[in-house]
């Protein structure tokens, strides 16, 4: 697997000779792109916190694994932390940061000595300074201005932006926020010529025989995934995780364009399969509960919503539900997805929208 | 930079939220969350618009050149209209609120809506305490009690605690209020848009003093109640309604009415008598006023240091109180146990206050002005055509100095008034100070006595409070006020209390000294009196017994 590639502090040392814009120059023509599931191009972010002026920034590398079906953090934690420290490491290096830290999700503290260790060996005499930060369970955390929050010491709330934390991040100094996938690519890219851009860690978990991580390119025939995981019913439908919303089951390619259904999103590559003997409702429900649990209660529509939500679902399964109950639900989603702060609450209806779109026959048999 | 605003294209300048672009062209959007001057937090997500074909908050979204913007459609109605409706949900009908003040009322009747669709959900206690009730059933979470407790008065005393749609407002790990360092300043109260924190009423028990025909009932008001109350009552804010009160306290059937003003004055004599014999001994500087019961609260909380530096005196309405229980009841024969003192104030604390066991208060029962108002409107008593009265004899004559104790830097004013003339014997003929009028946040100036420089300041907000004691060695005497504006703005006042009201309220006060006769408080004739018939003279060993009082230290948590 190319993410296994180790890099052995050689990435480094070729970035140091490099200087600052030239490795820049580097991520942007091999076209690195963020992996936590909204694709902005690595060097552009990075472009923006060299160019803000300020006597101290910082790199934050974002560990908040929290996504429902997602393992691939925890996977090149365990396989790779040495490129993932010397990822940092580079960050640090391009923008003249003295300390970064590594926001770990409350739940790998497992991982925690693990990368401990692998900061104690690899970071020695470099100048920089890397201290890992404990989450404590918030999947609110995983959004960038809200892990701000969490390792300034209040609130994990996410914040509106602009202004965007490479400018305004942690402390109010510029900042770089990376998903882990993306910063173990890094030295990756810098140092291997024949580095491929496309290769993605696909998430595959469900009702299948073999779940687990993939390491496939972009574009690849969902069928051929499906039958490599080995399902032990008939597919239904395709989660994109909690927050990319469901698709039937169908013959696409797994690219961003050719998925995007009206709010389905294809983000970090994480795919739940659904056979034919669950029934959509059901994990409509599951995944309501598990916003509503997670809503962080900053902004009306997702704290009052979400809950919402929950209770209309519950409502429709249990057949006491009318049509017009169908329909507040609805515009429910919908202003849930139009009008919340965050990225969690924006798409924290996504699967909801998606399930009424493409399985509405599933709900409306339960009806009155 | 251009941008379109509702098909018309307009100049703006940049650094301008959407928010401040419609406010200054008379579009009105819904807001709950939004405090004038704070950076926006953007909850509430009810002053939504479209912005190129994007919801995005007016409050923290900036336009770009050329941008366009709509402010009112069918789908900004709808998505308002279902985050209003989520909201209004959430917050349970209960009676202690007038509707008309409840800013969510507004919105939803500002939006056309008729129904609510969801159940409302009942879960959580009420919170009690001897000033400050907060109700968080009724609480929809916009946050305003939190950041004016936190940014502006720098108490911290509430935050948010538990998450999604458990998250409520209260203090660290669900103490109730009185467990914690809070200053009872009940700006929280003045901040909520929709009554979910509001005054312990003593409404009921004053009632029922009324009715019970052995009792003999005293009344006094502060000195900024009478320049907010006729906003009550849909008059201007500003509008000075001394004559119109009285007369009002006198329909209602009060047997006395007398003025917290005269209590103003005696605390000035106490006051500036003090200051002169530390003059004399050189220390300890600066003394600090002590008239504010929530900055008694915030100096026991955070400020131990402060003790030696503490003026001694009682609060003004704990003067009167102990002067119409022991001077006024013994000169009318009046037995002391059937007195009632109602206190009529601009403050939730100063209902703290009165059960504080150090005073041992002799007032039994303070109301708010939005209480009185409350009072005056039970009585079916028609405010506005009211004629004005005068207050009772022998405790209701006062000054311009005692008058000006309603507005932040009014105090220091009022004593360096009567300070100036004790110290140096001569009459002080410049009697206003410019330097310390108007709603800055710290005041400063200085005046000579007996050659030496005095230094003095005025503060009033409590962050403001926080930066000036961190360089309070500069100054010999220092007002201070918890509430933004001092009393005049304190959080027993009529709703709304912005900053163009508390300059309304502010005004009244400084005009109505420069109409008094009387701009001295040792020139007042009933506090000569009281000295002379009771008390002998400042400080004396009677005085000190029942006009001053002494702190105890409090947890910083």
């Amino acid at each position: 697997m190319q993410i296994l590639r180790k890099t052995n502090l050689k990435a480094l040392e070729k970035a140091k000779k490099l200087g600052a814009k030239k490795v820049i120059d580097i991520l942007k023509k091999k076209n690195l792109t963020g992996r936590g599931g909204a694709a902005f191009p690595t060097g552009k972010k990075w472009e923006f916190t060299l160019n803000a002026k300020s006597d101290t920034k910082y790199v934050i590398c974002n560990a908040n694994e929290g996504e429902p079906g997602t393992f691939k953090d925890r996977f090149i934690i365990k396989n790779n932390p040495e490129t993932l420290i010397e990822g940092i490491l580079i960050a640090a290096y391009v923008i003249k940061a003295k300390q970064a830290f590594i926001y770990l999700r409350g739940e790998y503290d497992n991982l925690r000595n693990l990368l401990q260790k692998t900061i104690n060996k690899v970071v020695k005499k470099s100048g920089v300074d890397i201290k890992i930060i404990s989450g404590a369970g918030a999947y609110v955390c995983g959004e960038e201005t809200a892990i701000i929050q969490s390792i300034e010491g209040q609130r994990g709330h996410p914040q509106y932006k602009p202004p965007y934390p490479a400018v305004d991040g942690l402390f109010g100094k510029p900042t770089i926020i990376n998903n882990i996938e993306t910063l173990t690519n890094v030295p990756q890219a810098i140092l291997f010529n024949d580095w491929d851009p496309n290769l993605r860690l696909m998430s595959l978990s469900g009702n299948i025989a073999n779940p687990g991580i993939y390491e496939l390119p972009v574009g690849y025939k969902l069928t051929d995934l499906i039958k490599k995981a080995k399902p032990k019913n008939k597919v239904k439908a395709i989660y994109f995780g909690c927050f990319g919303g469901c698709m039937p089951y169908s013959k696409i390619e797994l690219t961003p364009d050719s998925i995007c259904g009206k709010n389905c999103i294809i983000g970090s590559y994480t795919i739940i399969v659904v056979d034919e003997k669950q029934s959509i409702l059901d994990t409509a429900l599951s995944i309501a509960h598990f916003y509503c649990h997670e809503s962080c209660g900053k902004c009306t529509p997702c704290r009052e919503g979400t809950i919402r939500v929950c209770h209309l679902l519950e409502k429709i399964k249990s057949g006491k539900a009318t049509k017009q109950d169908l329909e507040i639900l609805e515009d429910l989603a919908m202003n849930i997805h139009e009008t919340s702060l965050c990225g969690l609450g924006q798409t924290s209806t996504n699967h909801l929208l998606t399930a009424l779109e493409f399985f509405r026959k599933e709900f409306e048999e339960k009806l009155r | 930079m251009k941008i379109i605003l509702n098909g018309k294209n307009i100049k703006c300048k940049e650094g301008k939220t959407i928010l401040d672009i419609c406010k200054e062209h008379n579009i009105k959007i819904p807001t709950l969350c939004f405090i004038e001057g704070l950076k926006p937090e953007a909850r509430c997500r009810l002053c939504l618009v479209e912005l190129d074909n994007k919801l995005v908050t007016s409050c923290s979204t900036y336009p770009y050149e050329g941008c366009k913007i709509i402010t009112d459609s069918k789908r900004i109605r709808k998505a308002r209209s279902i985050n209003a409706e989520l909201l209004m949900a959430g917050h349970v009908k209960t009676l202690s609120v007038d509707e008309m003040e409840n800013d969510l009322y507004k919105v939803i009747r500002d939006l056309g809506m008729t129904r609510i669709r969801f159940e409302p959900i009942i879960k959580y206690k009420q919170d009690l305490s001897e000033s400050i009730i907060r109700d968080d059933n009724k609480c929809i979470n916009c946050g305003k009690c939190i950041r004016v407790c936190g940014e502006i008065m720098g108490v911290h005393a509430i935050s948010f605690q538990g998450r999604g749609h458990y998250e409520h407002v209260s203090p660290y790990n669900n103490h109730p209020l009185n467990n914690v360092a809070c200053i009872k300043c009940g700006q929280c109260i003045a901040a909520c848009p929709v009554g979910a924190i509001y005054e312990r009423e003593h409404l009921f028990e004053v009632i029922q003093a009324l009715k019970n025909k052995k009792k003999h009932v005293v009344v006094q008001t502060a000195p900024s109640v009478r320049v907010a109350l006729g906003e009550e009552f849909g008059m201007p804010p500003g509008s000075l309604v001394t004559g119109k009160m009285v007369a009002a306290l006198r329909k209602i059937g009060f047997d006395r009415i007398f003025d917290t003003d005269l209590g103003a004055d005696m605390t000035i004599m106490e006051e500036a008598s003090e200051f002169v014999k530390r003059l004399k001994k050189n220390g300890p500087f600066p003394m600090i006023t002590t008239c504010c019961p929530a900055w008694i609260k915030f100096m026991e909380h955070f400020y131990h240091n402060l003790f030696p530096n503490m003026s001694s005196c009682k609060s003004p309405h704990e003067m009167l109180g102990i002067l119409t229980k022991t001077y006024y009841a013994k000169k009318f024969g009046i037995k002391k146990k059937d007195i009632v003192v109602v206190s009529v104030m601009p403050c939730t604390a100063k209902k703290f206050e009165s059960t504080r066991p150090e005073i041992d208060s002799d007032v039994d029962y303070v109301l708010t002005t939005r209480e009185l108002s409350k009072l005056i409107r039970y009585s079916k008593v028609d405010f506005k055509k009211l004629k004005d009265e005068e207050f009772d004899n022998p405790l209701g004559i006062s000054t311009g100095a005692g008058l000006m104790f309603g507005a932040t830097g009014g105090v220091m004013e009022a004593a360096l008034r009567t300070t100036y003339e004790f110290a140096t014997g001569k009459t002080l003929k410049k009697v206003e100070f410019n330097e310390i009028r108007g709603i800055e946040g710290v005041k400063k100036g200085t005046i000579k006595i007996k050659g030496k420089t005095i230094r003095f300041a005025a503060v009033h907000g409590g962050s403001n409070i926080r930066k000036l004691l961190k360089e309070k060695d500069k100054y010999h005497f220092i007002e201070i006020m918890a509430c933004p504006g001092g009393c005049i703005g304190g959080g027993g006042q009529p709703w709304p209390t912005t900053k163009e009201v508390i300059k309304k309220r502010m005004e009244a006060i400084y005009k109505a000294d420069r109409n008094l006769p009387l701009r001295k408080s040792h020139e007042n004739p009933a506090v000569k009196q009281i000295y002379a018939e009771f008390l002998g003279k400042p400080l004396s060993k009677k005085a000190k017994k029942i006009l001053h009082t002494h702190f105890v230290k409090r947890s910083e948590f």
